[in-house]
């Protein structure tokens, strides 16, 4: 009831209000847990709250993390799945799990601001994290390198960041998400080409902002149910990146970029190296600048990444795998840490020969992001 | 001419042309180019399409992403099938010259004197072969040689003079 101006007998006039737009809400997801069935509790605990893009809506393992390590989750606001303290890592990852060289590629928070409509703020977002990252990790320990974020739906802006620092001598890539307004080869991105070649970083590539955003539904099906069912699009988000570097002419016209797609597992991409050559050699006057078959820029140019690594039912599967990839020259290890679904490298390719396995952890990495 | 299958009139093979002709149970498309008769086995070294009954176009060119050029306009043949592009003039592909070849015959026409002309098939076979064969033009017809020798070689010009 509020009160309008006087009557014309001197008595004020009471109007009802009818308020149709209030916000409100538990301040912690908990609040919500004696009203929940016992199964969606717990779900709601260990799944998260959803909603956003399709690979951050919901997580495996608890809300995305290895819980042997990171066991104060409750307390972070910060979107994505990360180790938050580099000393941490230094010690779980560099010391005790024997990794040399740790490419720190952000946790995902800065993926989906890549697809925030704010272009300005996204710029600014991405520098911060690029700077809170120069200063707070890399000095930490030489065994760190970088991937900086940047803005795809600003390349100028993107190749001006890459300028700003692709001289320091930790910062060895650009990390991009998966998901995005275009393929990453679309002549939209050449100032951030250049700005990669002129600075020799990579292009490393992660799933990541599909669905989020500005960017399209993370399938042509649309939207799937559940974060397993997200896990098994991943081919789908890195595929048409690589096609698009490869028959945009990327590779081309950039012969010495160099892009490394991480937490890719590998037994989808033989069958797409193939598909690539033969749809080339079919259709080769569409993209007359590619001259020679796809999947050779791909050995030159391109590498992928272990994790997830796949589980072929056939004994022989992964042999098989790596030899139709050859995997002995393009395929790199990556660990996920500290994700719950992470590999060990001491419990990764344990089977293969010394000097294939050798080739695998360490070789093709630091090839592709010359790292002597 | 020995050896050779005499298998059209040079005028029903008009500039710009081609026909397909059965010599000893083999398909073989004969093709009129400016610079002279090329035969090619009418199979598709990939699936075995009926590669000469392909559209004949140009060779699609850049220099650079995003550009493109034409060049050889009439020149290569793309097989009806997967697209798969080969020279005509020498049965080679287009996307693996070295690996993937049509054979081709040397073409000649024959006037009386007339020989091969220099840029005829005779480009031999690969493992997934296509065979060309030489032809020449005798008293203006076209002549298919299905044996690997050319005969005497004489100018292209006369060949396509014939047409």
């Amino acid at each position: 009831m509020i009160t309008g101006r006087a009557a014309a007998d001197g008595s004020p006039t009471q109007f009802k209000v009818f308020d149709t737009d209030v916000h409100h809400g538990p301040w912690r997801t908990e609040s919500l847990f004696p009203y929940l069935s016992e199964v969606h509790a717990d779900r709601l605990e260990h799944y998260g709250f959803g909603g956003g893009g399709v690979s951050w809506a919901y997580n495996g393992g608890s809300q995305g993390y290895r819980t042997d390590i990171i066991t104060d989750r409750g307390k972070k606001n910060y979107p994505g799945v990360v180790v938050p303290d580099p000393e941490v890592c230094r010690k779980e990852l560099l010391d005790e799990a024997g990794v040399d060289i740790a490419l720190l590629v952000g946790g995902g928070g800065e993926g989906i601001a890549t697809a925030g409509p704010d272009v300005a703020y996204t710029n600014a977002l991405l520098r911060a994290f690029n700077d809170y990252s120069v200063a707070e990790w890399l000095t930490v320990d030489d065994r760190f390198r970088l991937a900086i974020a940047v803005n795809p739906q600003d390349p100028q802006n993107a190749a001006d960041e890459i300028d700003r620092l692709g001289g320091h001598d930790q910062v060895i890539s650009i990390i991009l998400p998966c998901g995005s307004q275009r393929p990453y080869g679309h002549p939209f991105y050449k100032p951030l080409h250049e700005a990669c070649v002129r600075n020799n970083l990579a292009i490393t590539l992660h799933f990541g902002a599909e669905g989020s955003g500005v960017n399209p539904q993370p399938s042509a099906a649309g939207y799937p149910t559940s974060y397993v069912q997200s896990r098994l699009l991943r081919p789908a988000f890195y595929k048409p990146h690589l096609a698009s570097f490869v028959f945009d002419g990327v590779f081309e016209e950039f012969p010495t970029l160099k892009v490394g797609m991480i937490e890719t597992g590998i037994a989808w991409a033989p069958s797409f190296l193939w598909l690539m050559d033969q749809n080339w050699k079919a259709l080769r006057p569409q993209v007359p600048w590619v001259k020679r078959p796809p999947s050779e820029y791909v050995r030159e140019n391109v590498k992928f990444c272990s994790q997830p690594l796949d589980d072929p039912e056939p004994k022989d599967g992964m042999a098989k795998t790596l030899e139709w990839l050859d995997g002995e020259h393009t395929v790199m290890f990556s660990s996920d840490y500290p994700h719950f679904d992470w590999d060990e490298p001491q419990e990764t390719f344990k089977t293969m020969p010394d000097e294939f396995r050798r080739r695998l952890l360490w070789d093709n990495a630091a090839e592709l992001y010359g790292v002597a | 001419m020995s050896g050779g299958h005499r298998v059209f009139r040079a005028s029903e093979v008009p500039l710009g042309s081609s026909r397909i002709v059965d010599i000893d149970g083999r398909s073989i498309g004969v093709f009129h180019l400016p610079t002279g008769f090329y035969a090619l086995l009418n199979r598709c070294p990939h699936r075995g399409a009926p590669l000469c009954l392909g559209d004949v176009t140009g060779l699609v060119t850049a220099e650079r992403p995003q550009e493109f050029g034409l060049e050889r306009k009439g020149e290569i043949v793309r097989c009806p099938w997967h697209g798969w592009e080969f020279d005509i003039t020498t049965g080679r592909s287009v996307f693996n010259p070295h690996k993937v070849r049509t054979r081709t015959y040397p073409v000649t026409t024959e006037p009386a004197s007339a020989e091969v002309p220099e840029n005829a098939g005779a480009t031999g076979i690969n493992a997934e072969g296509v065979e060309s064969f030489p032809t020449t033009v005798e008293d203006d017809w076209v002549v298919v040689h299905l044996g690997r020798t050319a005969p005497t070689r004489a100018a292209a010009g006369a060949a396509s003079s014939a047409g």
